[in-house]
């Protein structure tokens, strides 16, 4: 069982963190300043090495290697929140999303640097530096955004409105929840929201945003392997090269 | 906003606490906090770093190129190095140490 609970919420960390990764290194080129696109797909390479480590474990685990974990798997496998595979959107959408993501991340992380799993304990560690950093870029944009001019706090709030239902479904439970609490794999995912909420509400409000409609329902399903259209078409094109040859070694 | 360019911060990158600030280069950036996150992957992602100043480049005073000539020196003035020095040895010895203990 532990064992179990364990490889889901594996799979759910590396999938969120590549998928994640994918889509913000998508503004390569398209940035609104080359200084903010660079920053951007430097963070989507944070993340996808995160992802590679997350993906090691599993392999270790008795899971296939990262790469064929990565490439070869269809979109049912994957156990990513519906909220990384949404299109990057404008860039009020990216920064929106990238906060709220990079928040959760950060109280996860602060929560699995405690994880039973010592190798896990370890990879939650080593990603505390550069997660500071995502978190701070996330909110110095927010804080940018939301009061630099009438339009760009109005856009950013329609993005912060547009994610978040989607952020909710980073926390959604699956039947392993019990075991990941009292094998004390990772603290139950209802507090991890509550901690998460503490964290960006005062953000937001200093910066004259609100996190919208508190009681909203979250949009779930990903934990479980249900995904919008959206990730088989990132899949696809993602995975085309391996799949083209997956034996080929570079 | 009708200029729609962001103002420029000068960026001095700091390698290692005691080391001096080192200019590297520049960032446009809305304001200085923004600076220092935008800095910090253009000059940072790749050279280990401690520490990064930002500085608005209008708030820098130089002297003008055109004065260069106040530079240059009318007779030997190698007096000033301070190469003639007997410790010269020792401070070339330790710095060589140093530099190795800096490429580990």
């Amino acid at each position: 069982m532990k064992t179990e609970a364990l490889k889901e919420l594996l799979f759910r960390l590396a999938d969120d963190e590549l998928i994640i990764g994918h889509r913000n290194t998508e503004w390569t080129g398209h940035g609104p300043i080359l200084e903010a696109d660079i920053a951007f797909s430097s963070m989507g390479q944070d993340e996808l090495g995160h992802a590679q480590v997350y993906y090691s474990l599993l392999h270790d685990l008795g899971e296939a290697d990262p790469d064929h974990l990565a490439f070869l798997r269809e979109a049912a496998a994957f156990r990513c929140a519906q909220l990384v595979e949404l299109p990057k959107g404008d860039w009020a959408f990216s920064v929106a999303r990238q906060f709220m993501y990079d928040a959760a991340e950060s109280v996860r992380l602060t929560a699995l640097s405690k994880s039973s799993y010592a190798p896990l304990a370890q990879a939650a560690r080593k990603f505390a530096g550069e997660e500071k950093y995502h978190f701070m870029h996330g909110k110095t944009w927010i804080k940018q955004l939301g009061q630099a001019t009438a339009e760009s706090r109005a856009r950013l709030q329609a993005a912060l409105n547009q994610v978040y239902p989607y952020a909710l479904g980073l926390f959604e439970t699956t039947e392993m929840e019990g075991a990941i609490a009292t094998e004390g794999l990772q603290k139950p995912e209802a507090e991890l929201k509550q901690d998460w909420l503490a964290l960006i509400t005062p953000i937001l409000q200093e910066a004259g945003l609100r996190v919208s409609v508190p009681d909203a329902a979250p949009l779930e399903g990903g934990r479980k392997g249900q995904h919008t259209e959206h990730l088989t078409a990132l899949l696809n094109d993602m995975q085309l090269v391996f799949r083209g040859d997956p034996e080929a070694t570079w | 906003m009708s200029d729609t360019q962001w103002e420029l911060y000068e960026v001095f990158h700091q390698k290692a606490r005691g080391e001096h600030h080192v200019h590297v280069g520049a960032v446009h950036a809305p304001d200085p906090e923004m600076a220092l996150v935008l800095a910090k992957e253009q000059y940072a992602r790749r050279m280990a770093c401690v520490n990064l100043w930002v500085v608005r480049a209008s708030d820098l005073h130089a002297s003008e190129y055109a004065d260069s000539d106040m530079f240059d020196h009318a007779t030997d003035k190698s007096y000033r190095e301070a190469y003639g020095y007997k410790v010269v040895k020792k401070v070339r010895k330790g710095q060589a140490e140093e530099g190795k203990a800096g490429a580990r």
